[in-house]
């Protein structure tokens, strides 16, 4: 029997055959991160990341359970100092069928390192240069040793492109139709829309990409993503909310698995402003925190409750120490000899922390602070965190490598040029442990230093940490082997659709 | 005059709000910002009659408070508007030659501007704030009231009782307050009953796109917007404030609609 | 001849109101707190980065420079470029705009019709049944935040019953049509309200008026007084809410295209806001001052065509 709601679908049905677009063979995933440059120095933040690993190929790349495997490398050697590093170069092609030389390695990854625009070049600090020995050698010197450096071959921003191609046409026609290395390449880019991506012919691993395109779609809010994927409009979500993981896990054709990150969300009190460049206030702020009910409360109990300044994915992860345990009234009583009793903070926050602040407000209170939340929208967030214009605010943060050099720069080194994340936490014995665990060749050690400084920085509260949530994004089962690694990259070479 | 059924039924319901803001603490069961880890997105029951949020507040009191920020946002954010534009159009329109020019020019200008834009550029320059989002309004929506006070003005400035008035001798001030301004008076409170509505709407949107009143305020836009993902598994934290934004709106409507035939000025 | 004057004389006209909204947004978007290029190169980079990219955009010149240099541009039609995605802002521009003029005529077609029925059957019999019926109903459109009912829609209609998609614009016409209805349907919900009362108001004024008492005693049915003098006579009023619900659509189209993930100048315009993309906001208040100032124009001229009185 076809009913009336039948035939309208049958009629539209239609309507869409005749249009021609066929989304059978491409996959589409939905984002609320935007792409807004396609160099792959020119910016970290997370939509561009998240669409630089299609484009471009690196010396190394991750398999599945996260070892360093070749790529465009097809060997290596490090010399005994650890300062040397030789690469040999297997054939690759770009995709305009140019060869990829050791020229272009070396442009690409001098470009990176160097280059003053260069948007987070804080993982190749120790590099000397990359030369280009001949067609199929680069060699990497460094001017002290770096116990990571390898895995930096792998991250978002050492993707290779092809000299010829920037030189030809300048860097701002490369930002937005590039040549590529990786296995995509571009088919058309409408910026604060899509980017669509079409197989690259040309791609070094044989069999790859094994569908032939792909549309990164820039979908702001999340309701909006949410009924795309239940209706079957895209085929993967980034960052189903914790609230309707299990509603859209329910669907008949959609997936919702919890898979590893290397997140960390935490409470960030500025220590170069009173009241929390006072190490017992940060303490009571913590302590007032009943960290477990509010983790529960944000993420419908899907995150693990976070025990260090450090994401737990991490190699080298304390999982000895705490910060301070829940207890408000020990918290009034710290605040109390501090005189710092109905202290007045300002907790500035993004409109995506809207609960947490009301969860934190509610506890601080009861503790004999004095809450009031600002709310910003991010442009204004970051500006005013970068300056050190705020009291104390929430965020959360991710490390590109299990490694955890580039985590401790980022987060809790006041000598690394970000102030420890912005919040002018400075211990010069943490820094000089961070450096000398970059330069330390033995496991043990380097784990023993990591160890250490996590100690120390839970310990003085750079950060009052929150939470280690999983990924939680949405998989339609018409495909299958997408996923989205801790370093935000999306498996898309190894997808498949199945039906 | 006679009072309009419509007008008795808006203005009931709107001074039934009224009423409901003023005892809110007497009405409310709980403390509308008291989180509870015990009772997070509880279905509507006997301890919470409209169910409870995502942190645990009583949906049922925050909606009861929420009827103090409404009725803040309305009419703080029409009064404004309203007291400047009638004074610019009763000035322009009643003076007319260059200060008309100018005001015009002015009006001009603010016309094409997609209004809500407008208001999100403003907000984003002073900041957000339930304060910040009266000046943007103040800002903007003084148009309308502008050109219907203008219009009225120029039509009496050249009716018999003004002109009367002049040749009697009474002063500019005294023929604007005494004859020009309650005439005028009419269709402004008619279209600024519609307009309570608009602005209490568009507050709830500055919340939907993150720009809005600052949590844990008891705001009915920015609870809806926060009950947003919780449509399919707590509609209750949405619902409610929803439904009380649609009472309250249906009041100032038919408020205005009962005013307008009172005056018989239906526009 | 004459009416190609008018057209000239108010295009003119609009001049200064362009210079005057450019200069305003310029104000707003230099005096919005928050640095574009903090957002475009992400959370990682150093000061130093910053300051090297912020000079190179020309962003740290006087600010008097900087709108003079815009102008100039301006002048010779050069909008500038993005500073998020350095592609010029004309090529964005051209690339949403059709996305939401589509937008904007689809949910006026899908307006009228039953904006001119709930307006006649309510004016026909005054605060009868019908006419609080549809006033109620109406004011409820009115009082539901578009967000909400969008999330409805896209939940009942695109998810539920799987009839509409619930995002996207499509690649053509008929899948236009079909992509765009919920958002049109949406910002239906509460522009219908609106029209219809002011419609309704019109109406009556006419059916008040001297002419129509006249005609039904002279015998003329009431149905074609109606359809001959009264409709017509009461167009004109809406016609000119029409220009400002155009204004009001462009504006509200931030909120639909936000909800239905549409490619459109709405979402454009937000995103630049938020990202403090100077030039792109600059650029897209520009065409949506001028779409509004040409459909007020139309509908002036239009007027001027249906009743010769009005002077032109």
């Amino acid at each position: 029997m076809i009913n009336a709601k039948g035939l309208v679908i049958v009629t539209f049905t239609a309507a869409t055959l005749a249009g021609g677009s066929f989304a059978q063979d491409i996959v589409r995933i939905a984002s609320p991160n935007k792409v807004t440059t396609l160099d792959p120095i020119a910016s970290a933040a997370a939509g561009n990341i998240e669409a630089f690993g299609q484009l471009y190929a690196r010396l190394l790349r991750k398999d599945r359970d996260g070892n360093l495997q070749p790529a465009l490398a097809e060997s290596w050697t490090i010399s005994d100092d650890g300062l040397t590093y030789t690469f040999d170069l297997r054939d690759a092609k770009f995709s305009d069928g140019t060869t990829i030389t050791a020229e272009d390695v070396a442009f690409s990854l001098n470009r990176v390192a160097k280059d003053e625009a260069s948007a987070y070049p804080a993982a190749y600090a120790p590099v000397s240069a990359f030369t280009a020995v001949d067609d199929d050698t680069v060699t990497l010197t460094l001017e002290y040793p770096s116990a990571p450096m390898l895995s930096y071959m792998e991250i978002f921003n050492a993707g290779i492109i092809s000299k010829d191609d920037v030189e030809a046409r300048g860097e701002e026609a490369f930002a937005g139709d590039p040549v590529t290395s990786g296995p995509f390449m571009v088919e058309a880019w409408k910026p604060n829309d899509r980017l669509t991506l079409k197989a690259n012919p040309n791609y070094w691993r044989d069999g790859y990409p094994k569908v032939a395109g792909a549309d990164l779609i820039e979908v702001q809010d999340d309701n909006t993503r949410t009924s795309m994927m239940l209706a079957g409009e895209i085929d993967a979500s980034r960052g189903v909310p914790f609230a309707q993981v299990d509603e859209v896990d329910g669907s008949d054709s959609v997936t919702v698995p919890l898979s590893p990150s290397t997140l960390i969300y935490g409470v960030m009190p500025n220590h170069a402003k009173a009241p929390f460049d006072n190490l017992n206030v940060r303490k009571a702020a913590a302590m007032a925190l009943n960290r477990e009910a509010t983790t529960k409360a944000m993420t419908l109990g899907k995150a693990v409750v976070a025990n260090s300044t450090l994401p737990n994915a991490l190699t080298f992860h304390n999982a000895d120490i705490a910060p301070p345990a829940y207890d408000p009234a020990a918290a009034r009583e710290l605040l109390e000899s501090e005189g710092a009793l109905g202290a007045e903070i300002t907790l500035m926050i993004t409109p995506s922390f809207e609960q947490a602040a009301t969860l934190l407000k509610a506890q601080w209170d009861a503790a004999g602070f004095k809450t009031t939340v600002e709310r910003v929208d991010g442009g204004l967030w970051w500006d005013r965190l970068t300056k050190g214009d705020y009291q104390v605010t929430i965020n959360w943060w991710y490390n590109e490598t299990e490694d955890p050099d580039l985590a401790v720069r980022w987060a809790v080194c006041g000598s690394c040029g970000n102030n420890s994340y912005y919040t002018n936490y400075n211990n010069d014995d943490v820094n000089q442990m961070v450096e000398d665990a970059l330069r330390e060749q033995d496991e043990a050690k380097r784990g023993a230093l990591y160890k250490e400084i996590q100690r120390i920085s839970t310990e003085e509260l750079a950060q009052i940490p929150l939470y280690y949530p999983p990924f939680a994004n949405a998989y339609s089962t018409r495909i299958k082997g997408l996923t989205l690694t801790p370093s935000l990259q999306w498996t898309l070479e190894e997808t498949e659709i199945v039906n | 005059m006679k009072l309009s059924p419509m007008f008795v039924c808006g203005a009931t319901l709107v001074a039934v709000w009224s009423l409901i803001a003023l005892a809110a603490p007497l009405l409310a069961t709980h403390d509308p910002y008291a989180i509870d880890f015990e009772a997070l997105l509880a279905p509507p029951s006997a301890e919470h009659w409209f169910g409870s949020d995502n942190v645990g507040r009583d949906t049922y009191s925050r909606v009861i408070y929420g009827s103090r920020l409404a009725l803040y946002i309305g009419l703080l954010g029409v009064i404004a508007p309203m007291v400047i534009g009638m004074t610019i159009g009763l000035l322009a329109g009643y003076f007319g030659g260059w200060v008309d020019t100018i005001a015009m020019r002015i009006l001009d200008i603010t016309v094409p501007f997609p209004f809500f834009v407008l208001v999100l550029s403003i907000v984003a320059v002073l900041g957000p704030g339930i304060e910040n989002y009266f000046i943007a309004l103040a800002l903007v929506g003084w148009v309308g009231y502008a050109r219907l006070a203008r219009a009225e003005a120029i039509v009496l400035r050249s009716s018999e009782f003004v002109l009367a008035a002049r040749t009697m001798g009474f002063s500019h001030p005294y023929i604007l307050f005494r004859h020009v301004l309650p005439n005028a008076l009419s269709p402004v409170v008619v279209y600024m009953m519609t307009d309570v509505t608009l602005v209490i709407l568009f507050g709830a949107a500055l919340g939907f796109l993150g720009m809005g009143v600052s949590p844990p305020a008891a705001e009915w836009g920015v609870m809806i917007a926060e009950g947003q993902i919780y449509i399919s598994t707590a509609w209750w934290i949405s619902f409610f404030p929803g439904l009380a934004m649609v009472l309250i709106g249906v009041g100032f409507a038919l408020m205005g609609d009962g005013l307008a035939k009172m005056l018989r000025i239906e526009r | 001849m004459k009416i190609l004057r008018f057209i000239v004389a108010r295009l003119l006209q609009s001049v200064p109101v362009l210079l005057g909204v450019s200069i305003v947004t310029f104000l707003l978007m230099v005096n919005t707190p928050g640095d574009p290029i903090r957002l475009l190169v992400g959370v990682r980079a150093s000061d130093e980065t910053i300051a090297i990219i912020r000079d190179r955009y020309g962003l740290d010149d006087p600010i008097l420079s900087q709108y003079f240099t815009y102008l100039g541009n301006l002048v010779q039609g050069d909008l500038g470029a993005s500073l998020r995605f350095r592609v010029p802002v004309s090529e964005l521009i051209g690339q949403f705009y059709p996305v939401t003029l589509f937008l904007v005529v689809y949910s006026i077609v899908l307006i009228l019709p039953p904006v001119i029925l709930l307006s006649v059957w309510s004016a026909k019999r005054p605060n009868g049944p019908a006419d609080q019926i549809i006033r109620i109903v109406g004011v409820v459109g009115l009082a539901m935040p578009v967000f909400w009912v969008g999330l409805l829609f896209a939940r009942f209609f695109g998810v539920t019953l799987g009839l509409f998609p619930v995002s996207g614009f499509g690649d053509t016409i008929p899948q236009h049509f079909l992509h765009l209805f919920l958002p049109a349907l949406t910002t239906a919900i509460w522009v219908v309200p609106i029209l219809t009362r002011n419609l309704r108001s019109a109406l009556l004024d006419e059916m008040n008026r001297d002419y129509v008492t006249a005609g039904m005693s002279k015998g003329l049915g009431a149905s074609q007084v109606f359809r001959t003098h009264v409709f017509p006579n009461s167009v004109l009023p809406t016609l000119n809410l029409f220009a400002v619900i155009v204004a009001y659509l462009l504006g509200g189209s931030v909120i639909v295209e936000t909800v239905y993930a549409v490619p459109g100048m709405g979402k454009l315009m937000v995103d630049s806001i938020l990202a403090r993309d100077y030039f792109v906001v600059q650029g897209a208040t520009l065409v949506f001052a001028l779409t509004t100032i040409v459909v007020m124009l139309a509908v002036d001229i239009l007027s001027a065509l249906i009743d010769p009185r009005i002077n032109t």
